[in-house]
């Protein structure tokens, strides 16, 4: 006896069919005799079918009340069945490492401790470390891929807006000159490509690459030239602070953190939408807000109200401000940001932007 | 027991751990079926499949930029492309599974090709898309015939029997009861686009509470005819789980989810009066007290309460769905003629778990 266990007699005369072995060569049946000695003897009718040594058997997945066994020193498939609970008993207890392979209490708390490990680490890199490599990376993708991709976006606008930019010749001229305004007090030299799109939403935005769309909408809840100058230099400092090329950065990586986590690397499931859109809620709030510094500094430099345009967001969202919804919402927050631009406002110094006929022109538009 | 939570990499031991489960909880002929899967194997997959994946996103993600630039939208058909990999890795993933799975010291095996299959599949999904859903049987039909001629137990050769026409005719009434209501609906929204159309109450409601029974039916049919078609040589299977077998699970599952969407907005709520009450605001777009770290404070408990919320689903979907349709479908199960496999012969070699990987990164099920 090997492991000196508290069986010390030979085991009682086994019930027929109590004990069955498979050679993993077939799966036939073999009814077998259990031999104890110093190592387990299977047999058949007197012959031996297999010996295995104690040491080398471990236990296999089987129903309840069936013990089943393998060995690692005979063919892997070869299985051992003990039905009756004493020889099981008897057997079990000479075998040292029985369930050595099988993950035990011990083994899962490690599993899930370092499991859970690698989730803090993950949720670190993406809270710490992708914001910085974002930041980082952002410059050194080149223009000419930021373009492209800008192209792409600006086909499928098209297509989704059914490609309705406004155009009457005098709200153009109107528009043109306030966006050549602001560039050039952003200090921007290259010309900034710009459009107003014909639909009710209250929105703007700027793609990678630099285009500009301002959306009717936002038109006509503007009031004067300052409150729609304030956003478009808003848009303009996405532009220049690459915020499109971060953002794109920056969520993709979660994402696919994020679905290492989940099991899915496209990042499209329902789990991982939901946790990222919460994480990158903080990330988009610090563009915005770095997008309005940029907004005041030009406001300033044309010498203009700052104050202007978070007026015209306040029209906008202020009655917003019981949707639930809204915590996960780009440009949260208006509150904070209309103190910001109330505290930076300055008394106008500079002359308006547009004439009356102007701004009549340009609210007329998409009309 | 079935572990509860999952979370992270732990998910490779927990899919493990319940099918090494499910598998020793079913018995044939008096013996449960043997899981030989690690959990090791399946993160090994998973990672090199990320190895795959990555390369493939990023190209993915080039090429679609281009197509768009070309013509809005045109990189829709590269959709297709993520279509086949993953019936590919469905069935690569089923033959990982199947080569785990040992019956009475032989294990299950399986040749064929993945990208052949997933051609396979594509084709007769587009037929059962042209159909709206009538060509249904005959593409479960056809898919099944191939992955059963491709399946071995030893070298005994699986084979599929089951024509489309019989599942057709079990579950004809069902599709004119799902899908015809459906097809019109859409048409009317089509019609009416794009003002909004109001689903009457009168209408929703016997909707929401057939669609449980509709869908129970359906698989219960389902799960009858493709028990009842397979085949190892002579040995073959019927399975009498009538058409109502189901419904209980079904309904168990909403049962379940519905207090847990109430729990989880009671939850939110109290989380929301918990932070009025310590002065913050927790849904501050626009407040007074120029506060903002209630909304932030707000964001991460909301945030974890929904991610519990989807979590908990998930174990609710495991038990019901996974644990009790199977157990269930077993019970319903009788096998004939299985003398015909008293004597099978090993064959087949073990395969790698990168199926199972690719379905996972890919975060897709099936088998």
């Amino acid at each position: 006896m090997i492991d000196g266990g508290p069986e010390t007699n030979p085991p009682a005369p086994q019930p027929e069919d109590t004990s069955i072995f498979y050679d993993g060569q077939s799966n036939r049946r073999h009814q077998v005799q259990l031999g104890l000695t110093d190592r387990l003897e299977i047999s058949e009718n007197g012959t031996t079918l297999a010996t295995w040594p104690f040491k080398d058997i471990r236990r296999a997945d089987g129903a309840t009340g069936i013990l089943r066994l393998s060995c690692l020193t005979a063919p892997s498939l070869a299985r051992l069945e003990v039905r009756d609970a004493m020889l099981a008993a008897a057997l079990s207890s000479r075998c040292s490492q029985l369930s050595d392979h099988a993950a035990g209490g011990q083994d899962v708390a490690a599993i899930v401790g370092w499991s859970l490990a690698a989730t803090i680490s993950i949720v670190a890199v993406i809270w710490f470390g992708l914001p910085f490599a974002a930041d980082r990376l952002a410059p050194l993708v080149p223009d000419t891929l930021e373009r492209r991709i800008g192209n792409a976006a600006e086909r499928q606008i098209g297509v989704i807006f059914g490609g309705k930019t406004c155009g009457n010749a005098s709200g153009r001229t109107a528009f043109s000159k306030l966006m050549t305004a602001i560039s050039q007090a952003a200090g921007i030299d290259t010309p900034v490509r710009a459009d107003v799109l014909d639909t009710p939403v209250p929105n703007a935005f700027a793609l990678p690459g630099g285009k500009v769309y301002l959306f009717s909408g936002l038109l006509a809840k503007a009031e004067n030239p300052d409150e729609i100058a304030g956003v478009l230099a808003h848009e303009l400092g996405h532009v220049s602070h690459r915020d499109n090329t971060r953002n794109m950065i920056y969520s993709g990586g979660t994402s696919f953190l994020i679905g290492l986590l989940f099991g899915d690397v496209t990042g499209a499931g329902a789990l991982v939408f939901a946790s990222r859109s919460l994480i990158t809620a903080s990330y988009t709030r610090e563009a915005e807000q770095g997008a309005d510094d940029f907004a005041i500094q030009v406001m300033h430099r044309l010498g203009r109200p700052t104050k202007a345009m978070g007026d015209l967001i306040f029209r906008i969202t202020g009655n917003q401000g019981d949707n639930a919804l809204s915590i996960l919402s780009n440009h949260p927050l208006t509150e904070d940001r209309l103190k910001h631009l109330s505290d930076e406002d300055r008394p106008a110094s500079g002359p308006p932007l547009l004439t009356d006929q102007e701004w009549t022109a340009l609210k007329a538009l998409c009309k | 027991m079935l572990e509860l939570v999952t979370f992270g990499f732990y998910r490779f031991w927990l899919a493990t751990d319940i099918r090494r489960h499910l598998w020793s909880h079913t018995s044939i002929d008096g013996d449960a079926p043997e899981y030989t899967g690690r959990a090791r194997e399946l993160l090994i997959g998973f990672l090199f499949a990320l190895a795959i994946l990555v390369p493939i996103y990023l190209a993915y993600f080039l090429i679609g930029i281009e197509a768009e630039r070309a013509k809005a939208f045109a990189s829709l058909p590269l959709f297709l492309f993520f279509y086949l990999f993953g019936h590919f890795a469905i069935y690569r993933a089923r033959r990982y599974r199947l080569t785990r799975t040992v019956w009475r010291g032989v294990r299950f095996w399986m040749d064929g090709s993945g990208w052949a299959y997933a051609a396979w599949a594509a084709g007769w999904s587009l037929l059962t898309m042209l159909t709206l859903g009538l060509a249904l049987p005959w593409r479960q039909a056809a898919l099944e015939r191939y992955k059963m001629r491709h399946c071995h137990y030893g070298d005994l050769q699986g084979s599929f029997e089951g024509r489309g026409w019989e599942f057709f005719k079990r579950g004809w009434w069902l599709w004119l009861l799902a899908v015809v209501p459906l097809t019109l609906l859409l048409v009317v929204m089509v019609r009416n686009w794009p003002a909004q159309i109001k689903i009457p109450p009168y209408v929703a409601l016997p909707v929401l509470l057939l669609a449980p029974f509709l869908y129970g039916a359906f698989k219960a049919i389902e799960w009858r005819w493709w028990i009842s078609g397979i085949r190892f040589g002579e040995v073959s299977f019927e399975s009498d789980l009538s058409k109502s077998a189901l419904y209980g699970l079904y309904w168990k599952v909403i049962g379940w989810s519905l207090p847990l969407l109430i729990l989880l907005m009671v939850y939110i709520y109290l989380c929301s009066t918990l932070l009025v009450q310590m002065g913050l605001a927790p849904f501050a777009v626009f407040s007074t007290n120029g506060k903002f770290s209630g909304s932030v404070a707000m964001l991460v408990l909301g945030g974890a309460g929904y991610l519990a919320f989807l979590l908990a689903m998930t174990v609710v979907v495991r038990v019901y769905l996974l644990r009790d349709v199977w157990a269930r479908a077993a019970a319903s199960t009788t096998v004939f003629r299985l003398e015909a496999a008293a004597n099978v012969a090993a064959k087949g070699e073990l395969v790698s778990a990168l199926g199972e990987g690719l379905a996972d990164g890919l975060d897709i099920v099936g088998f």
